[in-house]
């Protein structure tokens, strides 16, 4: 399986695949100038993984997202909820700030949208 | 030009920062930065600081997106103003950009609709668009207003001004 590994700047997030923990981490703050174009390539790389494993965990440590990165994270939540009801083993760890109930906000939102293992947790300072 | 009485004008009116001319995602994700680290000097909540934030992007966003679809990227028209102040106990963020003549009506309805929403309509058509698809030349996934309104604590309100037979100024304020 080919390595997805992207840097992280100050408007796009890490976005890693471990692959020996079956983990995509998901790190940083999301408002791209492009979105879609940011989150195209993350995708195709999702949906060639989905196609060929049946383990994928992904863990999200995002403080904020702008309104197109929501869209797109809605998109990567859908493909992973397609592979769950193929019988994949998929979750998603969602990890936030307690100090900031935006993200913990966003988190529940995008939970009531899956029905695979969603995990919200909260950070220490 | 006296910058002395443009500097007093924005004192009286709580300005914290503006910007004009012409925006890059750059200078947007610039003044971004400069903007949360002014607000977490103010003493007030992550949550605050962050609506704050995000009302911004939404805002410089959605002016850099229109300006690119419509093509008026270039020139003079390309220049706007974004604007932080202080509002009550509250914080004004606006924006002011040249639009189309005849896409105005469109976007000061747009914003009157979502105004006379309430929070659980809001909530359900946030949701509703942001399952609706997305076509492949659009800029954004049209939740930005809707996104403002949700972290507002009063209606937008908006106004329009003629520039000249083609073009509109189209100013744009959220209260946080």
């Amino acid at each position: 399986m080919e390595q997805l590994e992207i840097q992280q700047t100050a408007s796009t997030p890490l976005v890693s695949f471990d692959d020996s923990g079956k983990t995509l981490r998901i790190v940083g703050e999301s408002y791209p100038e492009n979105s879609f174009a940011f989150y195209t390539p993350v995708l195709a790389w999702l949906g060639r993984y989905l196609q060929q494993h049946a383990q994928l965990t992904v863990d999200i440590t995002v403080t904020y997202m702008n309104s197109s990165s929501i869209k797109c994270m809605l998109d990567l939540l859908d493909a992973l909820e397609e592979a769950f009801k193929k019988g994949s083993n998929v979750a998603i760890i969602w990890r936030h700030d307690l100090e900031n109930p935006r993200s913990f906000e966003l988190a529940e939102e995008f939970c009531e949208e899956v029905t695979f293992p969603f995990d919200i947790v909260a950070l220490s300072a | 030009m006296d910058l002395y009485n443009l500097r007093e004008q924005f004192a009286e009116s709580g300005m914290m920062m503006c910007f004009n001319g012409p925006f890059s995602h750059s200078i947007i994700e610039e003044i971004g930065t400069a903007l949360r680290n002014h607000l977490a000097a103010e003493n007030i909540g992550k949550a605050a600081v962050l609506d704050v934030f995000a009302v911004y992007i939404e805002l410089a966003q959605n002016v850099r997106n229109y300006l690119s679809l419509r093509e008026l990227g270039q020139g003079e028209a390309s220049s706007s103003i974004i604007t932080i102040a202080r509002w009550g106990d509250g914080y004004a963020v606006s924006s002011g950009n040249t639009i189309l003549k005849e896409d105005s009506a469109l976007i000061c309805r747009r914003i009157a609709e979502i105004n006379a929403l309430t929070p659980e309509e809001l909530k359900r058509q946030y949701k509703e668009q942001m399952r609706r698809e997305v076509q492949p030349d659009a800029l954004g996934a049209g939740l930005g207003l809707l996104e403002i309104a949700k972290r507002s604590s009063s209606a937008m309100v908006c106004s329009v001004r003629d520039i000249n037979d083609k073009h509109t100024f189209f100013s744009l304020a959220a209260f946080i």
